[in-house]
């Protein structure tokens, strides 16, 4: 079973609607610290994307050529 | 009748009459159908003439161009067309006409005039972006969204070009430590066979085309690489019709082709496609990090707001807190004197008391102040603590105050889908305050809405 592909698009649309919610004010205090770091932890797997090399589609790559 | 002639003789009859005939040099519009150098230079023509959309071939005739004099025409025809003699193009020569008694006719060619070639490509180039036009076409592949990282390439190129090297080095070499993955779909990037190629590796791109986020056609950039290649509907077509953006990179300092114009960009190098791709991944990342950044600073002016109004709380609370526990520490200390004097009221009354009970009240009476000192000081570190956890106490519903407050404001709760209604201007808050027929206004987050009472319902318990 693969697990569900990381995609960075989807990411940036997640961290956009946080970032909207804490802007709007809808977004109760108590919840403020869990959506800052579930939006930080969204952006940390974005810049890993965008610089770790994964095998996964390495090895499709490869196979293509 | 009985004279015979020799083949020989027959021959040179031939061209004495060919040359009697046509004496001059002519100038022939003709389309090359074959074209190769032999080892000592001299070029070898098959030339043609095909009328526009038919496949026969309506005249055929062989022509040399002598190697001093295809020197000479050749750095000139590429000089002007920026592409070199190929095969399907056509061209304009100067021609004298000869005949061999061994090879027969051909046409020595004298001069060439590239300018005919030049116009001859423009026309053919605005008829393709034409027919493109009016099938509405042209613009689609430019129509598709960019990626917003574009990592997984696939490259259509020679993998022997030095374009190749340089797309992936360069790639590879981005100094942010992006990674790109390439898939190199090889195809044969000029010559007759550019068209079939170019459509075989699209196609077998196509076949896996959720393994990319784009195409790029990139080719080494010779001085003088011949762009007319790719001013081919077939590979334009395609490139119109695929499902992901095509960058090319095809190596041509002045000209665009159709391929190009039809692109989702077309760049010059295929280190300027690589430049660009890095660049757009590293705007993606700017915008990730602004939001970031975003995201921080509005939290801590949140955080900030609530501090201070907690702030505010605790300085007005601790002086009372403190006044509370100065109240307490007084009490005490009164019963604790009251206590003391009773104790000496018994002393006076009993008048005399032996030395050792004596010592006994007086030492007790010590235990029982230090034990009621202690009691004090205990009791007034509970006073602290439960000042403080008051303050803890009212901190919380402080934040929950400040919560409601917030969703009390009417407009935070018309945004969350609350209305207020009104007659008149005036907010009704029960069935009965509205008659049939009276216009109600309702105030919705946005604006408002008038209706009229066409019935009431009473909750029923």
């Amino acid at each position: 079973m693969a697990k569900k592909e990381f995609s960075f698009t989807e990411a940036v649309k997640e961290i956009d609607k946080i970032l909207n919610a804490i802007e709007s004010g809808v977004l109760d205090i108590d919840k403020l610290a869990g959506e800052v770091k579930r939006a930080s932890e969204l952006i940390r797997q974005c810049q890993k994307k965008l610089r770790t090399t994964e095998e996964e589609i390495s090895n499709i790559f490869r196979e293509l050529i | 009748m009985n004279e015979k002639l020799s083949l020989t003789e027959l021959q040179l009859i031939i061209r004495d009459s060919l040359h009697l005939a046509l004496p001059d040099f002519y100038w022939v519009v003709a389309e090359i159908s074959e074209i190769k150098e032999n080892y000592a230079g001299h070029c070898y023509l098959e030339l043609v003439e095909k009328q526009a959309g038919e496949r026969n071939v309506r005249a055929r005739a062989r022509a040399i161009i002598w190697n001093t004099r295809y020197r000479l025409l050749k750095s000139l025809f590429e000089n002007v067309t920026g592409e070199s003699l190929e095969s399907g193009m056509k061209i304009l020569i100067r021609v004298r006409v000869d005949y061999s008694e061994i090879y027969g006719l051909s046409l020595i060619v004298s001069d060439i005039d590239p300018s005919y070639t030049v116009g001859e490509m423009a026309v053919k180039r605005q008829m393709i972006l034409k027919r493109l036009e009016e099938e509405g076409v042209i613009t689609m592949n430019k129509e598709h969204e960019f990626p917003l990282v574009p990592q997984r390439i696939a490259v259509i190129s020679s993998g022997s070009a030095a374009g190749w090297s340089d797309f992936s080095r360069h790639l590879r070499e981005n100094h942010y430590g992006y990674v790109f993955y390439t898939a190199l779909f090889e195809a044969v990037m000029q010559g007759t066979e550019t068209e079939r190629s170019i459509i075989g590796a699209f196609e077998r791109i196509a076949e896996n085309i959720g393994h990319f986020d784009l195409v790029a056609i990139i080719r080494g950039g010779g001085s003088q690489s011949d762009l007319s290649w790719f001013d081919n509907y077939n590979i334009a077509y395609y490139v119109t019709q695929f499902p992901i953006p095509v960058i090319t990179g095809i190596g041509h300092e002045k000209d665009v082709s159709v391929t190009d114009i039809v692109a989702f960009k077309a760049l010059r190098t295929p280190t300027a496609v690589a430049d660009f791709l890095i660049n757009s991944v590293a705007e993606a990342e700017t915008q990730l990090t602004e939001l970031g950044s975003r995201i921080a600073d509005k939290s801590r002016g949140i955080i900030a707001e609530h501090k201070d109004i907690t702030t505010t709380f605790l300085s007005k609370l601790m002086p009372l807190a403190k006044l509370a526990v100065a109240d307490q520490k007084e009490r005490l200390s009164n019963r604790i004197m009251g206590i003391l004097n009773i104790g000496k009221e018994y002393l006076t009354r009993a008048g005399f008391i032996p030395e050792n009970l004596k010592n006994r009240l007086n030492s007790s009476s010590a235990s029982f102040i230090l034990s009621k000192r202690t009691y004090l000081e205990k009791n007034r570190m509970d006073l602290m603590n439960y000042s403080v956890k008051i303050i803890e106490n009212q901190k919380m519903k402080l934040s929950a105050l400040d919560n409601s407050l917030d969703i009390l404001n009417p407009v935070n709760v018309l945004k969350r889908g609350y209305s207020l209604t009104s007659i008149n201007g005036v907010i009704i808050r029960s069935v009965k305050d509205a008659e049939k027929n009276d216009v109600l206004e309702t105030r919705l987050q946005d604006g408002k809405i008038k209706s009229r009472v066409t019935g009431k319902q009473y909750l029923k318990d």
